[in-house]
């Protein structure tokens, strides 16, 4: 008998905006993730904790606001988080091998998939990292890269030109 | 002007302002070295971009993908129901009046295949025929949540029964399914499974064109068999 009518349970799942909207951005959130995580597995945990994150909060989400740099700043304070819990337990989190031995299993795979830009960038420390791929990578402006940051524009300016000078002076491309 | 590594980089991102992109513009025209620093930025930028480029272009992994396929959104979520109707319910207007205390009349339960499709079957029409909100026992087989008319004024009933719970309107030819969905398994006692009667009462505001029927209205509409007055 309910196969004849409409199902509400349907009808509903159609019309979720906030969600449609979220699912659209996770190819540039897993971009993200990866670029701000030095092993494939943690760069998937990153994104899904950004997802349920933003699902617990989307009352905080004004309506009418950019909702890619919301989840821009969430996943970076999620990360950020991450990074401040593991210097105090006191783990090593990256010495000047990481780029090398990223990947525990140390198989051969994880050594030939790391380029030398991922190597160079796991070199660079949290701040410059995350300022050289919002601008170079996702493409935000120093504004909104300073926003979703929560710093100062100049702040944002002058990690920006650190963590490019290393990249270039790592990379070979410097003048 | 000697421009700083800053404006260099910003020169190279075009996030100078117009007076200081002149600036430097002209600095770099005198200088090869200041030149190539800025193909560097940019060729550094490109290099980037490419690096991570390919990952927008994989399958997004069905693990994130079903976070937010889930029934897990506003109306769906059953704590944020829960809290939704503690605090605003968005079905307030219609469920106002009709919000009463309950007792008695049992209606006999038993299965029986639909003649007619869209038609209710005979024990569901029977309590929708004769349940009245105010009356009906807590843990009726069926309940009726609210009854209301909808803009042409036929009279439409709510209800969430164990096997199936939706909006069934009195027409013609009888009690005619509208809307439905699973029935809520809850038994008498335990929390009243407030998801799917939300999405009912959400339905029933949608349909309806005046808020709910008090029970006195229910009690004419009774009377008349559930047909508009002429």
């Amino acid at each position: 008998m309910t196969s004849s009518v409409p199902s509400m349970r349907k009808a509903r799942n159609l019309a979720d905006p906030f969600a449609d909207d979220i699912l659209a951005l996770l190819p540039r959130l897993r971009r993200f993730a990866a670029g701000l995580s030095r092993a494939q597995g943690e760069a998937d945990d990153l994104c899904q904790a950004t997802v349920e994150r933003a699902l617990r909060n989307r009352d905080k989400w004004q309506a009418g606001t950019r909702i890619d740099s919301w989840m821009y700043r969430l996943m970076r304070n999620i990360w950020i988080d991450e990074v401040r819990a593991r210097t105090r337990r006191h783990e090593t989190f990256v010495d000047e091998d990481a780029g090398l031995t990223v990947g525990t299993s140390g198989g051969q795979e994880e050594r030939v998939a790391l380029g030398d830009i991922d190597r160079a960038l796991a070199l660079l420390p949290d701040e410059q990292r995350e300022a050289v791929l919002l601008v170079m990578v996702e493409g935000w402006s120093y504004k909104e890269a300073a926003e979703i940051v929560g710093c100062p524009v100049g702040t944002l300016n002058s990690r920006l030109v650190r963590g490019r000078d290393a990249l270039l002076a790592r990379l070979g491309e410097a003048a | 002007m000697k421009p700083t590594p800053e404006q260099i980089a910003a020169f190279a991102d075009g996030e100078l302002g117009e007076r200081e992109r002149m600036a430097v513009e002209t600095a770099i025209a005198a200088d090869p070295a200041l030149a190539r620093q800025v193909a560097a930025h940019r060729a550094l930028r490109q290099r980037l971009g490419s690096h991570f480029a390919p990952i927008t272009d994989e399958v997004v992994p069905d693990h994130l993908t079903a976070l937010l396929a889930k029934p897990t959104a506003p109306v769906i979520d059953l704590s944020a129901e829960r809290t939704r109707r503690r605090t605003l319910p968005r079905w307030t207007w219609i469920a106002g009046p009709a919000l009463a205390a309950s007792l008695a009349l049992m209606v006999m339960w038993t299965t029986q295949a639909d003649q007619r499709p869209g038609l209710v079957g005979e024990q569901l029409a029977s309590a929708l025929d004769n349940q009245l909100v105010a009356e009906q026992p807590a843990d009726a087989p069926i309940r009726v949540l609210l009854s209301f008319r909808d803009a042409k004024g036929t009279y439409c009933r709510a209800f969430a029964g164990r096997t199936e719970s939706g909006i069934a309107c009195r027409d013609e030819a009888g009690w005619t399914l509208r809307a439905g969905a699973g029935g809520s398994q809850a038994s008498a006692g335990e929390y009243r499974q407030a998801g799917s009667e939300a999405e009912i009462m959400q339905a029933a505001q949608d349909l309806a064109a005046e808020p709910a029927l008090d029970d006195a209205g229910e009690r004419t509409a009774r009377q008349r068999g559930w047909r508009p007055a002429r």
